[in-house]
């Protein structure tokens, strides 16, 4: 990985992050980073907002329930 | 490597998964620890959540979601957001090469997506606080996830949510609602292509999937479930304008022609129908183009297109601009003809031609010109052939069945409702004619050279005279086509009855014989006829007058006259009253058959016989006249066998005998003048005008009309007319008088005729016994003879006679002079100038006009001393 190329990441990610600042997505740079690896990856980019949703919005869960959710 | 890729996914959702629980606001002051349970559950669920979903539910566009997210900003009021927002997109989206993000349309869409979340978390805040169940249960979650967070939320949020909902009832329903339409339209959600076929299907009348034809709303719409942009639901609405339009043409055609032959909707109609279908089987081939083109994908923006064959909603928008115009047209028409036939439809739609667009006259000339093709075939057989081929009344000329007489002036008419406004009224009128000509020929006149005619002006006129050579536009052609035929066929029309059925000769022949032309026949026939007719008029037998008629064609120069014509001249007798004389019923009629009697009709043989009534009258007060002068000629009378009357009688005598003759003088006047006028003025002048007319006649209309007028001069110049009616009553009342004269005068000349045989027998017994026989006979059976009572007797008898006569004279001659006052009063008011002239002929001498009407008795003096001087 030479220079040239992380120049290039960074600002790729600078640009992201300027957007993502103006469309008011609250992520900070680093989550947008590794959203951004994700999605490189192949990830589905609709499967990866559900999850920034839900954790987002997720009260602390009750413990009895963490047995029961996630089983199911 | 799927090893190693695993491995990463696994690492940078765990790091996000701690990230976003660090951030977490929710998660209060508990740090991330990797190993809490709760950090595992979250964990747990994030990998459900990613693996559930592998496939993106969009195309990988990211420069489309870069411009609808820009749109976005921009409708939200952040334009200068939005700008910057594009500016960076486009920087981003040039970073290529390595270091750079590959899967930049994920990067794009992620945002968007968590941009839109963050939206709805913040407006509906409220809801997932309020409705923690509805809230995570419908609208929030995802398809896959729905089921398993609306469990864990379920039980966590029960409290809360039933407290919460009791209190807020409707907003509970009302957002409810809400949520679940939003849920509907994110689930059909559909492709630009399928809405272009659909379109395409709604354009040829059939109902697509998603758009349907909506009859509340008399128009094709997209569903309501279906969650399209504005924009893109209200093109697809004016794409499907079209589909509406050609619902309608359609409509028509369909009805129109299952409607045939029942339901009469004409050739002309026929026509129209058949250009609009092949108008809408042009419209198929082009649907049909575009159906083909519509099953190429429709390449995303960034891509440059493989093939430029594609088709978008914008695209067909552009392809639908030419028959758009086009169907409009047609639906307008269809609108407008749907209640109009025939011509009259032809002239609706030529007014629709009159357009500044080229495109939409050109349309309308070829539509036209199909139309129109059946309504000129009907004029090309109308004017060369005289068919008539209307079935169904859509021509401008109709026909009704009349008698071969009226076959001219009723048989054919013009119906104006009928005639398009690119036909003018003139050639309208000679079209008619044209044709009424060839049926005249036809029917009255048994002529067949009138085909050679029209074949020649077929010729003359460039078009042939086969089917469909005429059409919409030509203007000029048919112009042509019309006055060459309408020209040669009335000529030899006009041949025809010049020649074969000689109008000239029998014009001729009741001017003879109807108005009295003919002097020598007219003397004979008073001749014979005058003792016949002063019978009464129930006695007279009109066979015994038709054998006199015949006597006096034989006798006078009539019988040189064409035996066909003769053969025309019958007596009429006119129904007659009680007290009614020949003279009063007596009249000649001329008997103009086919088709000559297209000219002499009834109602003008009427005028004739008046006419001729008037002409008789006047003639036989002549006669009258004539009469009176062949017995009472001066030197009949004046002879030497009064010389040995007394002085006084002898005085009375001539002094009698001279007031009647100035009086007979005087009618002779007014009746030879009279006399003159009619026949000079008024019968050879009109007659000449008519030979004049008859020359310059085109058509038998024109002949018609000359001999119309030539008929009506006659009519008011011999005071015949209405306005001169009273005129006319009082010169009638003339006539009777001097009728009445010469029965006075007869009476006269018969007293003086015995006076003179009685004096010549008394003082000349012996002489001439033979001629006065049958006198003396006469005489022996009155009882008191005057030959008995002697010379005194005889005197004093001849004075008391020559006195009466005397008497009976000054009436008459009072009475004549008043009349003839009250006449040549009223004449100068008569409009005529001709009757001027008669004014002028009677009053030469203004004899009449220093006369006032109350110097009638100087008259009469004048007259007394003029015989007694002599």
């Amino acid at each position: 990985m030479d220079a040239d190329a992380a120049k290039t990441a960074r600002e790729s990610l600078d640009l992201a992050f300027q957007m993502s600042n103006i469309l008011d997505t609250g992520l900070d740079r680093h989550t947008l980073s590794i959203l951004i690896a994700l999605c490189d990856l192949g990830l589905n980019p609709e499967a990866l907002a559900a999850v920034v949703k839900e954790l987002r919005r997720e009260p602390v869960p009750l413990p009895p329930s963490d047995a029961a959710g996630p089983v199911l | 490597m799927e090893e190693e890729d695993q491995q990463k996914v696994a690492d940078l959702i765990k790091e996000l998964v701690i990230r976003l629980r660090s951030q977490n606001p929710n998660s209060e002051s508990h740090p991330p620890t990797p190993n809490s349970p709760e950090f595992q559950s979250s964990l747990r669920y994030a990998f459900r959540l990613i693996s559930s979903r592998l496939n993106p539910s969009v195309a990988p566009d990211a420069t489309a979601i870069a411009e609808s997210t820009k749109r976005r900003l921009a409708t939200q009021g952040r334009s200068s957001q939005a700008l910057t927002f594009a500016d960076l997109y486009t920087k981003f989206a040039s970073k290529t090469g390595p270091g750079s993000v590959n899967n930049k349309w994920a990067v794009v869409y992620l945002l968007k997506i968590i941009s839109e979340d963050r939206k709805n978390g913040k407006t509906q805040l409220d809801s997932s606080v309020l409705l923690p169940n509805l809230g995570f249960n419908d609208a929030e979650s995802g398809k896959e996830s729905r089921v398993l967070v609306g469990r864990g939320n379920k039980e966590k949020g029960w409290n809360n949510g039933v407290l919460l909902v009791s209190k807020d009832p409707e907003n509970l329903r009302e957002i409810a609602f809400r949520e679940y339409v939003n849920l509907i339209k994110e689930e059909n959600e559909v492709s630009e292509e399928v809405l272009v076929r659909d379109v395409l299907y709604a354009c040829q009348g059939i109902d697509g999937k998603y758009v349907k034809f909506d009859s509340s709303a008399d128009g094709y719409a997209l569903s309501d479930l279906i969650k399209v942009p504005r924009a893109t639901s209200i093109m697809v609405r004016k794409l499907c304008e079209l589909g509406w339009l050609f619902r309608k043409v359609k409509g028509y055609i369909s009805e129109s022609m299952d409607g045939f032959p029942s339901e009469d909707i004409g050739t002309v109609g026929q026509a129209f129908c058949a250009a609009l279908q092949d108008e809408l089987s042009d419209y198929y081939k082009l649907l049909a183009v575009l159906e083909a083109q519509s099953m190429n994908s429709i390449p995303l923006v960034s891509e440059t297109a493989s093939s430029g064959n594609y088709l978008s909603l914008r695209r067909l928008s552009v392809w639908f601009a030419e028959p758009m115009v086009k169907m409009r047209l047609m639906a307008v028409l269809v609108d407008k003809c749907r209640v109009l036939r025939g011509g009259a439809m032809a002239g609706a739609i030529h007014l629709h031609a009159q357009h500044g667009d080229p495109l939409v006259h050109e349309f309308m000339g070829c539509l036209l010109r199909r139309v129109c093709s059946p309504l000129f075939e009907m004029v090309r057989s109308w004017v060369l052939e005289g068919e008539l081929e209307d079935v169904f009344a859509e021509f401008f000329v109709v026909g009704q069945p009349v008698k071969a007489e009226s076959l001219w002036r009723e048989g054919y008419m013009l119906h104006a409702g009928m005639l398009p406004s690119f036909i003018s009224q003139s050639l309208a009128q000679r079209i008619l004619r044209t044709g009424k000509s060839i049926n005249f020929l036809r029917v009255c006149c048994e002529d067949r050279g009138w085909a050679d005619a029209a074949t020649e002006a077929a010729a003359a006129a460039g078009t042939t005279t086969r089917r469909w050579g005429l059409g919409y536009g030509e203007s000029d052609a048919l112009e042509s086509l019309v006055d060459g035929a309408a020209k040669r066929v009335d000529k030899h029309l006009l041949d025809v009855i010049y020649n074969q059925y000689k109008f000239k000769e029998h014009c001729l022949a009741i001017k003879r014989y109807l108005l009295l032309g003919q002097g020598d026949f007219v003397q004979y026939l008073m001749d014979i006829v005058g003792p016949e007719l002063s019978e009464p008029a129930n006695t007279i037998s009109s066979f015994q007058l038709a054998g006199l008629l015949e006597t006096a064609i034989r006798a006078s120069n009539a019988q040189y006259d064409d035996r066909d014509i003769l053969d025309r001249l019958k007596v009429k007798m006119m129904p007659h009253g009680t007290g009614d004389r020949g003279w009063d019923v007596f009249s000649l009629e001329y008997d103009a058959r086919v088709p000559l009697d297209t000219v002499f009709t009834e109602s003008v043989m009427t005028k004739y016989l008046r006419i001729f009534n008037f002409l008789w009258k006047l003639r036989r007060v002549e006669h009258a006249l004539i009469g009176i002068w062949k017995t009472m000629k001066p030197n009949c009378i004046t002879s030497r066998s009064f010389m040995k009357l007394p002085h006084a009688v002898k005085l009375q005598l001539l002094s009698t005998l001279r007031r009647c003759q100035v009086l007979w003088d005087e009618m002779n006047h007014f009746v030879s003048n009279l006399q003159y006028y009619i026949m000079f003025e008024v019968l050879e002048v009109s007659w000449s005008h008519f030979l004049d007319e008859m020359e310059v006649a085109k058509d038998l209309d024109d002949l018609v009309a000359a001999h119309e007028k030539y008929l009506h001069s006659i009519v008011e110049k011999s005071l015949l007319g209405e306005r001169s009616q009273t005129l006319y009553n009082s010169l009638f009342a003339l006539f009777d008088l001097i009728l009445k004269f010469r029965s006075h005068a007869d009476r006269l000349s018969e007293g003086i005729n015995e006076l003179q045989a009685r004096t010549m027998e008394s003082s000349l017994p012996s002489r001439d016994k033979s001629k006065t026989k049958k006198r003396s006979n006469d005489r022996s059976s009155e009882p008191g003879s005057w030959i008995s009572e002697g010379r005194k007797a005889l005197t004093q008898r001849a004075g008391e006679f020559l006195r009466n006569m005397g008497q009976d004279l000054d009436t008459l001659s009072k009475e004549y002079s008043s009349l003839l006052e009250d006449f040549i009063s009223k004449l100068p008011m008569q409009q005529h100038v001709d009757l001027k002239f008669l004014l002028f002929r009677l009053d030469f001498t203004e004899f009449y006009s220093q006369l006032r009407p109350n110097d009638v008795c100087f008259f009469l003096m004048a007259c007394v001393e003029d015989l007694q001087l002599t």
